[in-house]
């Protein structure tokens, strides 16, 4: 028997069930930032460097000096060794900003029984590893509209903080906020996409505008990819009170299974018109599968174009 | 009324509630399964064009109306009784009832019988006539259902069979005038009271055209018939009409207030009649009132007991001495028999100086004295007193009293010189004559073998034939009786052994005796009543009821129609005479509802050639079980649906598998929670210790003594096995604190300086110990160190300190004629590695003065403390090969005897106490004996 649950109770009146959400959240953070210090420590250990020439203080390689190039380039030390000129390279060093979007709508506070994890909690876990891998590599991480991007040791527990004193009209936006981003930037945007694709693809082409590009990454239930009920069921919404009742559930699948594959493929469309990479990723997969991808795709998307 | 009915309609009302459950029902459709789903907006993109149920589907509503309805039947109490009693057609009707006490078990059933046929009858429009068999005198007249009802209501079950031959002459005249009616007749089963002839009736009447049935219950009467107390015990006869299950059952014996005395089983077996057996004491059994069977409620299943079955408590006292060599000869032997069989017969014990005093001590109700001569003095006056206050007393003449007549006989008696010893000797033996009508043997047969070759003759006065109960016959009397004050004096003129008669060895003696005991016992029930003041020659010929039986079986005032009994009434009960007690309330008569010799005889209702109707047992069937088990069953099948159609049940076999766990479950729990077993209190230690008498010594706690403790009491042990008849087992080391002592006749306690006191907890044991019995041997073991007015040496100060907290008597050195130095070997002192140590023991009492000195001593208890110091236990410890493990001082074999001699006394003094002391009196006793 499958159970779904959401983390406050399913029919509330809205006003009350965001204060129950903010108490929730401002429990369950220490545990997430601890999750996500480990997260970021086993993503850590299997990156390191950059290993590509580039803007650095540290020597990266000696390469023959090429015709063309200016002349106080050439490392003379090491080309009075020999008869050739020599070139010392350093390695890359450029800093990027980096702004991460978690979605903390109430689509999100949801966990079913197959789940290994709540996808609020996943999406803020992931973030925040993620956020402590980037500084650790030398980059500037910041909160998509809330804070600047910076590069501080402790960026887990910033980040946490301004999530936790973020107005809640922010945070609950299923969309991310229409801020436009620095030329040079990325954005990470984690969140169930659950939304209109439409406004999504505008609130996408809003934060490109400047050249930005960034990644998607889709946290998904187990429960709505495989819609498994059966039976007399009456399924209710998280974000409003609707509700809708099947008599018997198993037939909903197939028609399910078709809409939802249709609404990823326009969350897709969305994302690749701006130039954003999408993935998805399911709580019942080990988050660390999902940060190490994701961090791989973010280190191999800052390639210069 | 039909064979289906309710026993509370109104609950039929909440049928009244199905249309609005119905209405709640249809518009309050099963929840569903609730899920949370947050891509919803998805899913109502979909759902469109669907609708969702909203009402209760069908087959669920039509099984829930089901429900409810069941549910309010089951309430009502439906009954399904079907009656084939019940006819409806308009002939007139006549019920013949039998209504004596055979009907009364099964009364309910017949009546509601009756009932039925007067109901179906009444709506049917047909006259019923109603005909009970003791109202047989009455006219029977064809009358509405309703006045047949009353009566039907008014009748009760009589306390007797009443004669069916009225009721059968009334039934043939309402046959005749009715030639088309329907006839029934609810029988008993029993052929007493002339039922063949209301048999002859009804087939009579089926042959003149009436519809004719014979009703019986399946219950077969039983009866209780001639209750006896006898000496031995009390037994009653169980009948019963045929051969039916159970064959088994229990009497009740219940005394005056109703309460149950006691319950004697009996079984049938295959047979009719069986017995039911009391074995009381004679106390008890006196005071059982009646006996009944448990469960039948009618007047037949009692038996009463009056006072003329009491068990009488006889005294019997010969002149002729307990001494005699003979005593098939004594006359007491013959009394003892003949009186044995109704009476518990007493006699004094041997060697009582005054028997007839003694016997008079326990109340006898009569008092028989063979030949015993009355001087005036105490006993006489306490005879005379005991007739006076009721008692009776029964002489037998012989050499004693024919010599020396007292005036507790009620004639004079003749002196003669003519008769040899002041009695008379007949040439030729003498026969009986036939009893008169005033004496209590009228009606005793008289035996001709019955002679009498020697008597005491009465002297002839005024009245003595009012006085004479039996006489020879030549008129010769030889049983006189007087009544004196509330008492009975009655002599027989022969002995009570065969010397001067064969009448104490013919069954005349026993009925005489009964009779006079009868009489005696009365009395004495007066007596111990003390209501009685009536004399019995001028009670009534006849006797009025007192307490009747009811149908039933039940005590209650007698009805208006009772009649007095003659006082010699015996028979079975009757109309005029319903079972029960008559006469004085002290002295009641019973009147038995079946008479001595009755039978249970079934009627063969086959013969007749009737149509035979059983009342069963109970035939209506309450539905309510069934109702509700169908009620519960369709909620289960109720809620299975329920769960099929919010998609809980997937797998219909798992849930079925679950139910059935949980069920097997719940009827395996409470036999897993059964309670553990006790544990036994003692230890295994403790049972050892309880199961051999062993030596104990106390534990120290330097290894070195114990170890000397242990083996020198192992030696002791041997050494006592050896030489006396005791045999101990393996020494015990225990420990006060810890150890159980109770099991340990004496405790051995070497002395350690340096070991700490024991605790408040052992000394309070110790001391316990010590008053309970068991003896404690300190020893100090300090000999060598003391110093007679030196400081006293470390175990002493350390036994002071312990003995300060006990409660210990005043001590002294044991005396030289203490019986402690006796006990098994004569000894001068304790001895054991040295020999210069005191020995102490509680002091004895000071010797009286003035008496001769006596070569022992001893106080009325063993003392509980002894106090040796010479180390005894190391002078008696051996190793495995037996040599001496310690050496003494002065040393020597002797003195190692000598400490083990020391030691057997010890043990010898502790088993058997001052025992000693008395033994050695023995001599002194015996010169006393001889002078």
């Amino acid at each position: 028997m499958i159970t779904t649950h959401a983390l406050s109770s399913a029919k509330r009146l809205a006003a009350r069930a965001r204060r129950v959400d903010a108490a929730d959240l401002a429990n369950r953070l220490p545990r997430l930032v601890a999750g996500a210090r480990q997260l970021a420590a086993s993503v850590m250990h299997g990156v390191h460097g950059r290993r590509r020439a580039g803007a650095g203080e540290t020597f990266w390689q000696f390469r023959p000096f090429g015709a063309g190039e200016a002349a106080q380039r050439i490392d003379w030390r090491r080309s009075a060794q020999g008869d050739h000129l020599y070139v010392r390279e350093r390695e890359w060093e450029a800093a990027h900003s980096y702004f991460l979007w978690m979605d903390c709508s109430p689509s999100m506070a949801f966990v079913s029984s197959l789940a290994l994890d709540a996808k609020i909690d996943r999406a803020l876990t992931l973030g925040l590893a993620l956020a402590e891998v980037l500084v650790r590599g030398g980059e500037r991480v910041g909160c998509l509209g809330l804070t600047n991007a910076m590069s501080a040791r402790d960026i887990i527990e910033r980040l946490a903080c301004a999530l936790l004193d973020a107005g809640e009209a922010t945070t609950r936006q299923e969309l991310p906020p229409p801020a436009a981003l620095p030329q040079r930037a990325k954005a990470v945007l984690i969140g169930d996409f659950l939304c209109d694709p439409q406004s999504l693809a505008e609130r996408l082409r809003r934060l490109a505008a400047n050249g930005a590009t960034g990644c998607l990454l889709t946290i998904a239930d187990p429960v709505e990819e495989t819609f498994p009920f059966e039976g007399e069921t009456e399924f209710l919404d998280t974000d409003s009170s609707a509700a809708f009742h099947a008599g018997r559930a198993q037939s909903w699948r197939e028609p399910y299974a078709q809409r939802l594959a249709r609404h990823r493929c326009e969350v897709e469309e969305a994302a690749k018109a701006s130039g954003f990479a999408s993935s998805l990723h399911r709580t019942d997969r080990p988050a660390a599968e999902a940060a190490m991808a994701l961090y791989m795709r973010l280190a191999a998307g800052v390639e210069p174009r | 009324m039909g064979a289906f009915f309710f026993t509370a309609p109104l609950a039929l009302a909440g049928l009244l509630a199905l249309p609005l459950i119905y209405f709640l029902l249809r518009v309050t459709p099963p929840r569903p399964r609730q899920v949370v789903f947050p891509p919803m907006r998805l899913l109502l993109e979909l759902s469109r064009q669907e609708a969702t149920p909203a009402r209760t589907p069908w087959p669920l509503l039509a099984l829930r109306l089901a429900i409810a309805a069941a549910a309010v039947f089951a309430m009502a109490g439906p009954v399904w009784r079907p009656s084939a009693l019940e006819r409806s057609s308009n002939a007139p009707l006549a019920i013949a009832i039998d209504d004596g006490w055979p009907a009364a078990p099964s009364w309910e059933r017949r009546a509601q019988a009756a009932q039925t046929m007067i109901d179906s009858a009444a709506r049917a429009g047909a006259p019923v006539a109603l005909l009970a068999m003791s109202d047989g005198a009455l006219d029977v007249s064809a009358e509405d259902g309703a006045t047949a009802q009353q009566r039907l209501r008014s009748l009760r079950p009589k306390p007797f069979i009443p004669d069916r031959r009225a009721a059968a002459a009334r039934l043939a005249k309402f046959a005749q005038a009715h030639p088309a009616a329907r006839i029934v007749w609810i029988a008993d089963g029993l052929e007493a009271g002339e039922a063949a002839v209301l048999g002859a009736a009804m087939k009579d009447a089926a042959h003149n055209g009436a519809e004719v049935e014979v009703v019986t219950d399946a219950h077969v009467p039983l009866a209780l018939a001639s209750p006896a107390n006898t000496a031995s015990g009390s037994e009653v006869e169980v009948l019963r009409a045929a051969v039916h299950e159970p064959a088994r059952g229990r009497v009740l014996a219940l005394d005056a207030k109703g309460r149950t005395i006691a319950q004697a089983p009996f079984d049938f077996g295959a047979e009719l009649t069986t017995q039911a057996r009391f074995d009381l004491p004679v106390e008890l059994r006196n005071d059982i009132v009646m006996l009944q069977i448990m469960g039948e409620f009618s007047a037949g299943a009692v038996a009463l007991f009056d006072g003329r079955s009491r068990v009488r408590r006889i005294g019997v006292v010969s002149g002729a001495g307990a001494d005699q060599e003979q005593p098939l000869l004594s006359p007491a032997y013959y009394l003892d028999k003949a009186l044995a069989p109704f009476a518990q017969v007493r006699q004094a014990r041997a060697g009582v100086a005054d028997p007839t005093a003694a016997l008079l001590e326990e109340h006898p109700d009569v008092l028989a004295l063979a030949d015993v001569g009355l001087p005036p003095g105490e006993t006489h006056d306490a005879l005379a007193r005991f007739v006076e206050e009721g008692g009776a007393l029964l002489r037998f003449s012989g050499p004693h009293l024919a010599n020396a007549a007292d005036d507790l006989i009620p004639v004079r008696l003749r002196r003669s010189d003519r008769v040899l010893g002041g009695a008379m000797s007949w040439q030729t033996p003498k026969k009986l004559a036939p009893f008169e009508p005033h004496s209590p043997f009228f009606g005793l047969a008289v035996p001709d073998d019955v002679s009498v070759a020697r008597q005491v003759l009465a002297e002839p006065e005024l009245g003595i034939e009012a006085k004479t109960w039996a006489r020879l016959a030549d008129g010769t009397p030889l049983v006189t009786a007087e009544r004196r004050g509330k008492g009975l004096v009655a002599l027989f003129h022969v002995s009570a052994d065969t010397a001067w008669s064969n009448l104490p060895i013919s069954g005349l003696f026993v009925d005489m005796l009964r009779k006079i005991s009868a009489l005696g016992g009365e009395a004495g029930a007066r007596r111990a009543s003390g209501a009685a003041t009536q004399d019995q020659a001028s009670a009534p010929q006849t006797l009025a009821p007192l307490r009747t039986l009811d149908g039933f079986g039940v005590f209650g005032a007698p009805p208006p129609t009772a009649k007095p009994i003659a006082a010699d009434f015996s028979g079975r009960a009757n109309v005029d005479h319903p079972p029960g007690f008559y006469g004085a309330a002290d002295a009641p008569v019973a009147v038995q509802t079946l008479a001595a010799g009755d039978v249970l005889q079934a009627m063969d209702y086959s013969t007749l050639g009737l149509r035979r109707q059983n009342l069963g047992v109970d035939a209506s069937v309450d539905l309510r079980p069934a109702l509700l088990a169908i009620v519960f069953v369709a909620l289960l099948i109720d809620w299975l649906v329920l769960l099929l159609l919010t998609g809980k049940l997937r797998q219909p076999a798992r849930a079925v598998g679950a139910l059935c766990v949980l069920a097997l479950v719940g009827a395996m729990a409470p036999r897993v929670a059964h309670a553990e077993p006790p544990k036994s209190v003692a230890s295994p230690r403790d049972r050892d210790a309880a199961l051999a008498t062993r030596l104990a010594y106390v534990v120290s706690g330097d290894a070195h003594v114990d170890e000397a403790s242990r083996l020198g009491l192992a030696t002791l042990s041997r050494v006592l096995a050896q030489r006396t008849s005791f045999a101990p087992g393996e020494p015990a080391s225990v420990d006060p604190a810890r150890d159980e002592l109770a099991f340990y006749p004496m405790l051995y306690w070497p002395i350690a300086a340096t070991a700490p006191q024991p605790s408040a907890l052992a000394v309070a044991k110790i001391g316990t110990y010590m008053k309970q019995g068991g003896v404690v041997v300190f020893d100090t073991r300090d000999a060598l160190t003391a110093r007679r007015g030196g400081p006293p040496t470390p175990e002493t100060l350390w036994l002071r300190d312990l003995t300060r907290r006990l409660d210990i008597p005043e001590l002294e050195i044991v005396p030289r004629d203490h019986v402690i130095t006796k006990t098994f070997y004569l000894l001068d002192g304790f001895y054991g590695r040295t020999t210069n140590g005191e020995t102490w023991v509680e002091a004895l009492p000071p010797e009286p003065e003035g008496d001769a000195p006596r070569p022992v001593r001893a106080a009325d208890s063993v003392s509980s403390i002894v106090i040796a110091s010479n180390d005894l236990a190391a002078a008696w410890a051996v190793d495995a090969s037996g040599e001496p493990l310690y050496p003494l001082i002065p040393g020597g074999a002797r003195q190692r005897e000598l400490a083990l001699r020391g030691g057997v006394n010890l043990v010898m003094y502790t088993l058997t106490g001052n025992y000693k002391a008395d033994q050695v009196h023995a001599r002194d006793l015996l010169e006393r004996l001889g002078q």
